[in-house]
């Protein structure tokens, strides 16, 4: 990845909030030099090779460290991870994933494991083994039982967790059980000895064993090339398969799920049953989080509330099962250029993250849920089902933009059959007159869905109808295929899926849009639109098209322009250039748009920072106070009242600053990562 | 005498030919038409089609300004035909240059002509085609005119002509000036049509329903914006019990203190979208129907082109989007949940009546809000200076110390930057 100056402040600042300064120090240097050694990374930051590799052995411990020892080379050089770094950022909410998700235990666990870095299995028994032998003397004082119940429920994600009553993880036996199955969901893997190293230092090993074993004589030819590039692809999948390695070995016993399953008919799943069924881990194994798959669900929980933002609570509800089962295998949000090129090439039609059936959504859906709300009511004969249940068997070729949603329309408008139209002009305004036609039409949608869709028929026949739930699901699936975001895409009879590339290409989209609608007005939100789906527009069309005036429309574009959201170029009329005489073209290059708007967002990140440690500084005396020994824990009660008032405040506005780095982050996270 | 007779005669003769032959022209077509020489053979006034006498006759004409004689590159010579009023006002110009002038001001018929044009065309001194225009202008035989393409240039037209549309800019212009006040109106009200005709008006049952009302229908003032709206979220997804994803960040978003979370149960009207399919979504024909019907541009007519002029402004400003259902292409409102259900009209009686002064009307939701511009940064005006160490950096920005209440603002913004309920 590579890092823009905002970015690399940043994740100084980052480290340095959470690990202290002269790790941060060490990865500014490293960011800012290179790939260095510890001699010369002594001398680029006047320290000593001790404290050098104090240093590094935190950024080690933490993942936010690359290194590679050359064969035969006397020191090992290392290498910032960037990404690793910015994660840190994202730590509160991948707790608060977890914690909705997993129940407020494993949080507990995916807390220590945030803490420590990677750990080893054994380690981390042992710190819990000791923080249970803590919590049974509390418990013993307390003594109190019911409490186990309410723990037992917070594992199915129900319950608010709970006000720090006990520990959270009860036996190391319990513990285990987290650990497998945040394994199994992919959100713990392995750490390997290629873990350490660059994404580069992988590939050139991976292509030197290749070169050595299959291609000693060189390369020649396309056919030759085309297979070193498979064979390099397959290599690095199994190095990136190596971490999985644990999840492999606890799916040979049949998954947790799976083991749950049998267990739900005997009673309520909770914590104790399930620990002597899953099996011990190895101790000695090393274990860390796998941001990857944190960013998918956390991607999903972005588009919930994308869809939460365009339609409704209960459609994004419904979106948010759909992508929870749709995602459950998959392994990131963006394909390798290298290793996953072959592997789509292998299986066309098998393609992205697969399909969601309807009666799957329906078996996850919570029973509380009222699917009736949020859907307008029509009435039947308002509604063409052939237009709703089009069945898009591909993803859209390529990028979704205005124009091209409407050259699409005019191409698949033949494909429609003519009673829709006729119908369609019959009932131009009136909305109470006779369906005449339109009965037959209705039963014609009927053709190639299932038993579901009859019955939605049978009951829309009267004119209060009462829909079944699963026809209720079907109608905020079909809403969310209609949409103009396309959130799914209808690709079988009952067949969901998410083409996510045009999705978040959509959503990153409406980021710029809100970012333009708040700082320039709606008037140059239109203006940017215009020029997005007409391309290149002169300054003199400019105008008719917005309905502007023209001297506010041009200070609205040079304000713009300033901004970075549209840009002009110049097109003399002939060879004398005359400015007078000359075109300007505006148009909105939205790619430089975004990455000027990242860019941005780390420099607002880093700002809320530096403000933050402006304020630290600001009230340095206060902040020591509450560090000594018999303050802590017990601040109101020690301290003075206006030193209370002013350490409350402070707190407060850490915390203010703290939520609008995470909230920046939703943003970075969207336009970089998703 | 004799000869005087006979040219009295010949005169005579060419007089009736003259009538004949403009009459004929005049029934054989408009004033536009050119007629070559050859229609003017096969009308048959002229004897023998005697090409002497037809040369002398269409001579008097045009001395007469009855024809206008053009040249056509490619048939040639050909000749229009002129009122009798209209050749009368040529006639009764006192000089050449007058004629001149106010010909090329016909010729340019209903676009008008630049009066540089005139002099450039004429080759006259500049004082000479002043003095003509004036003597035209007093007459009231030309009009001075304006241009919307180009506004600062003088331009006249023929007083008995009205400026064409590519001149006044079509309906969206008054007087050469466009009509922002006009076409904001007309958006409202277009807009207000295809809302309540593309979304379902329901109710939602809503525990908390007043804080997230109030932060959905009414728009808290600016500097609120942020608490408002995330609450409202917050609040909105909590309360119907859907999940309890997002309760906790809301929380932790809204960490300024802000807490609004009143349970109470009530339903509240909102928008609905309609399900997948719908086949009434308004279309542009319908949406001009409803104008022409309304009467609201009772001394402009606005065409189909003209509202789907409007219709795509409203669709580029996110207010609406295009749907296609079979054959029909639509309009439908966007994030119809986020719907004002007071119809635009009433909020501007309100804001007559002094209610609601502080919230900007426009039709529509509120945009949506990232972190980016939540934050002073976001809207910062120095932000490309703002770096530790430079004159302006973040442990010396007042904007954050406003943000983080640690300061009061400045009395001017005070209206702006409204402290959170």
């Amino acid at each position: 990845m590579l890092v823009t100056k905002p970015a690399a402040e940043l994740c100084a600042l980052l480290i340095d909030e959470l690990h202290g300064e002269l790790p941060s120090r060490i990865f500014a240097i490293l960011l800012s030099k290179g790939r260095s050694t510890v001699p010369q990374l002594a001398q680029y930051t006047s320290m000593t090779p001790r404290q050098v590799r104090h240093g590094l052995a935190v950024l080690q411990q933490h993942n936010l460290l690359f290194y590679h020892t050359d064969p035969g080379a006397e020191f090992a050089s290392y290498e910032a991870n960037p990404d690793n770094a910015y994660n840190l950022v994202r730590t509160g909410k991948i707790l608060e994933m977890i914690d909705t998700s997993f129940g407020a235990p494993a949080k507990d666990v995916m807390q220590s494991l945030l803490l420590s870095g990677q750990t080893r299995v054994s380690d981390l028994v042992a710190a819990y083994k000791e923080k249970l032998g803590h919590g049974n003397q509390t418990e013993s004082a307390v003594g109190d039982d019911p409490d186990f119940g309410v723990e037992a429920n917070g594992v199915n994600g129900d319950s608010k967790p709970d006000k720090k009553a006990g520990p959270l993880v009860k036996s190391t036996a319990h513990l285990n059980t987290i650990i497998c199955r945040l394994v199994e969901a992919e959100l713990i893997d392995v750490v390997h000895a290629k873990t350490f190293e660059s994404s580069e230092d992988v590939l050139k090993t991976v292509e030197r064993e290749v070169m050595h074993k299959y291609f000693p004589t060189g390369v020649k030819g396309n056919k030759a090339k085309q297979e070193l590039q498979e064979r390099i692809a397959e290599g690095l999948r199994k190095v990136r398969g190596e971490s999985k390695s644990l999840k492999r070995k606890l799916e040979q016993n049949g998954s947790a799920a799976k083991r749950r399953k049998l267990l739900a008919g005997i009673g309520m799943a909770n914590g104790i049953q399930d620990e002597d069924m899953d099996p011990a881990l190895d101790p000695r194994q090393v274990i860390r989080i796998n941001y990857e798959k944190c960013l998918v669900d956390l991607r999903n929980r972005r588009l919930v509330q994308y869809a939460t933002d365009m339609i409704g609570e209960t459609t994004a509800y419904v979106y948010g099962v759909l992508l929870k089962l749709l995602t459950k295998d998959l392994p990131r949000c963006r394909a390798d250029p290298v290793m996953d090129a072959v592997a789509e090439k292998d299986e066309e039609d098998e393609k992205g993250p697969g399909s969601v059936t309807t009666e799957q959504i329906l078996d996850s859906l919570k029973t509380s849920v009222d699917l009736s709300l949020g859907i307008g009511k029509a009435e039947r004969r308002q509604v063409s089902s052939t237009a709703a249940e089009k069945i898009e068997l591909y993803p859209p070729k390529k990028r979704v933009l205005i124009e091209e949603a409407e050259v699409d329309g005019e191409a698949s408008a033949d494909e429609d059959e003519g009673d829709d139209e006729s119908s369609e002009e019959s009932d131009y305004d009136s909305d109470y007159k006779a369906p005449t036609t339109n009965g037959t039409n209705g039963i014609n949608g009927t053709n190639g869905t299932n038993g579901t869709k009859v019955k939605f028929d049978e009951s829309a026949a009267p004119k209060e109808r009462r829909m079944d739930r699963p026809t209720q699901l079907r109608q905020h699936l079909l809403m969310l295929a209609e949409s103009t975001q396309h959130f799914v895409r209808h690709c079988g009879p009952n067949e969901w899926t998410v083409d996510f590339v045009p999705v978040m290409k959509s959503l990153r989209e409406v980021e710029l849009d809100s970012v333009i609608e708040r700082t320039c007005g709606r008037q140059g939100l239109r203006l940017v639109r215009i020029l997005r789906a007409k391309g290149k527009l002169d300054e003199k069309a400019l105008p008719n098209v917005a309905l502007m005036r023209k001297p506010e429309l041009q200070q609205k574009m040079l304000e713009m322009q300033t901004a970075g959201f549209v840009s002009v170029q110049e097109v003399p009329r002939d060879l004398k250039a005359d400015v007078k005489k000359s075109f300007f073209l505006w148009f909105c290059d939205v790619d430089r748009s975004l990455s000027r708007l990242l860019d941005t967002g780390y420099v607002t990140m880093v700002h809320c920072l530096q403000v933050l440690e402006a304020l630290r500084r600001k009230e340095q005396d206060v902040l020591e106070t509450t560090k000594r020994t018999d303050v802590r824990g017990r601040e109101k009660d020690t301290m003075r009242k206006s030193y209370y008032e002013r350490y409350s405040r402070f707190l407060e506005c850490e915390r203010k600053l703290f939520a609008q780095v995470m909230r920046v982050d939703d943003l970075v996270s969207v336009l970089r990562d998703f | 005498m004799a000869s005087g007779s006979t040219a009295d005669d010949a005169g005579a003769k060419l007089q009736i030919l003259k009538d004949a032959l403009y009459d004929e022209m005049r029934q054989h077509g408009s004033e536009a038409r050119p007629f070559s020489q050859k229609d003017l053979n096969d009308l048959n006034i002229i004897p023998n089609n005697d090409v002497n006498l037809l040369l002398s006759v269409v001579q008097r004409l045009c001395d007469d300004k009855l024809l206008v004689g053009i040249a056509n590159h490619h048939a040639g010579m050909a000749w229009r035909w002129r009122s009798r009023e209209e050749a009368k006002k040529y006639t009764s110009l006192p000089n050449d240059e007058a004629v001149m002038v106010y010909s090329i001001i016909d010729e340019a018929g209903a676009d008008g002509i630049w009066n540089r044009t005139i002099k450039n065309k004429l080759n006259m001194h500049e004082a000479v085609v002043k003095n003509c225009i004036k003597f035209l202008e007093t007459k009231g035989y030309i009009a001075s005119m304006k241009n919307v393409e180009h506004p600062n240039k003088k331009m006249y037209i023929k007083a008995t002509l009205r400026p064409s549309e590519r001149a006044t800019g079509g309906p969206w212009f008054t007087e050469g000036e466009l009509d922002t006040a006009f076409i904001s109106e007309l958006e409202g009200i277009v807009f207000e049509y295809i809302k309540t005709k593309s979304a379902y008006r329901g109710s939602q049952p809503h525990a908390g329903g007043a804080a997230s009302s109030a932060g959905a229908t009414k728009a808290p003032k600016k500097g609120a914006v942020t608490a408002g709206e995330t609450t409202a979220r917050g609040t909105k997804r909590s309360a119907t019990e859907i999940s309890n994803d997002d309760a906790p960040t809301a929380a932790t978003r809204t960490a300024n203190g802000s807490t609004t979370t009143t349970t109470t149960t009530k339903s509240r009207a909102v928008f609905l979208p309609m399900p997948a399919g719908y086949k009434h979504y308004p279309t542009v024909a319908e949406i001009a129907k409803f104008i022409h019907d309304t009467g609201i541009t009772n001394n402009t007519t606005l065409g189909e082109s003209d509202i789907q002029q409007l219709v795509d402004v409203l669709s580029y400003d996110g207010l609406i989007e295009r749907v296609r259902v079979g054959r029909r292409r639509g309009y439908r409102v966007a994030r119809a949940v986020k719907q004002d259900t007071v119809p635009f009209h009433k909020r501007q009686k309100e804001r007559e009546a002094g209610v609601g002064l502080d919230l900007p009307l426009v039709p529509g939701a509120e945009p949506l809000g990232s972190g980016l511009t939540e934050a002073p940064c976001g809207r910062c005006p120095v932000f490309e200076l703002c770096e530790e160490g430079g004159p302006v950096s973040p442990s010396n920005c007042v904007y954050f110390l406003q943000w983080l209440e640690l300061e009061e603002p400045p009395k001017a913004v005070a209206a702006n930057v409204a402290n959170p309920p």
